[in-house]
């Protein structure tokens, strides 16, 4: 893992990112845009599944509705995420948060695969209940929790 | 009236050289920050994208804001709350940065908006506000914001 991310750091590419003036403030304020875009309207689904906010909305209205927005925040984020990892890998690679963020990210990835897999199959049944069952309400408090 | 005289008070006020002794103080204040940010921002964009036509369009927009609301107002008291003591740490640094103010005007002007022509827009009938204001009020909503967290971003990075 170390010569991979030493190999990317030697790269041309990566020298000419890293020794670029302007090239770290525009990728770190577009990864903080599309953060608050992506957490921003994860947070407005996982209030609607703790069933504590928008419950006005049905869930599959907020789930299907949000969710092309949440993947524009997504892609904004990782694409300048990975810029910034590919402009100074050593950096990262020795600091004990980055890898303990990318790990609660697999997490939080894991717990809307369950989520859907498992509870959000009979979402017919409870899609405009106010308080949805006990796994959505996990799945969100948990989805907040990783993301926090 | 110039508010240095306040910017240095708060910089050399015990609270401030509390903050910045304490090693987890400032990192464990900005985490919240963050989540607070969270919070607030999604409160405005789901408002914002509703006044734009696009997300939760099969509800009525006054409800999307009624909704809102509670979540904003209260995203913002906590971002209040755990802004205050980085920029009384740094009260100097924030003073002397263009970015400071940059994000402070930005921030009032889009409060003042959310609260008054944004907030009435919102509670109005859709069929009589017709396609363009609510568009206009959304697209100028999510540009001031916006302008907000570049601001702040850049008073970390260029000052």
């Amino acid at each position: 893992m170390r010569s991979w991310f030493e190999w990317v750091g030697a790269m041309e590419s990566s020298v000419a990112l890293r020794e670029s003036l302007n090239a770290y403030p525009i990728m770190l304020t577009s990864h903080v845009i599309g953060m608050c875009m992506f957490a921003g309207l994860i947070m407005m689904m996982d209030l609607r599944l703790a069933g504590v906010g928008n419950l006005n909305s049905s869930i599959t209205q907020v789930q299907q509705r949000l969710f092309p927005w949440q993947m524009v925040g997504f892609t904004i984020s990782i694409v300048t995420g990975l810029l910034l990892l590919w402009s100074d890998p050593m950096r990262f690679y020795s600091n004990f948060y980055f890898w303990t963020k990318n790990l609660l990210l697999i997490l939080a990835g894991l717990n809307m695969w369950y989520f859907h897999a498992t509870t959000y199959q009979t979402v017919d049944q409870w899609d405009n209940d106010p308080s949805p069952p006990f796994g959505a309400k996990v799945a969100g408090v948990l989805s907040i929790a990783f993301a926090g | 009236m110039s508010l240095q005289p306040f910017f240095l008070w708060m910089q050399e006020h015990a609270f401030s050289a509390y903050i910045l002794n304490e090693t987890w103080f400032s990192p464990i204040v900005q985490v919240m920050h963050l989540i607070a940010l969270a919070v607030f921002a999604g409160a405005i964009l789901v408002v914002d994208l509703r006044l734009l036509g696009v997300g939760l369009t099969r509800v009525p927009l006054a409800k999307v804001s009624e909704d809102a609301m509670p979540w904003m107002v209260w995203g913002l008291v906590a971002l209040l709350i755990t802004g205050w003591p980085s920029v009384m740490s740094t009260a100097m640094k924030q003073y002397y940065s263009p970015f400071f103010w940059w994000k402070m005007e930005l921030l009032v002007l889009g409060l003042i908006f959310a609260f008054t022509v944004r907030r009435r827009l919102a509670s109005m009938d859709e069929a009589k506000l017709g396609p363009v204001w609510p568009k206009a009020a959304g697209m100028f909503s999510i540009a001031v914001w916006t302008g907000v967290a570049v601001g702040a971003r850049l008073i970390g990075l260029l000052s």
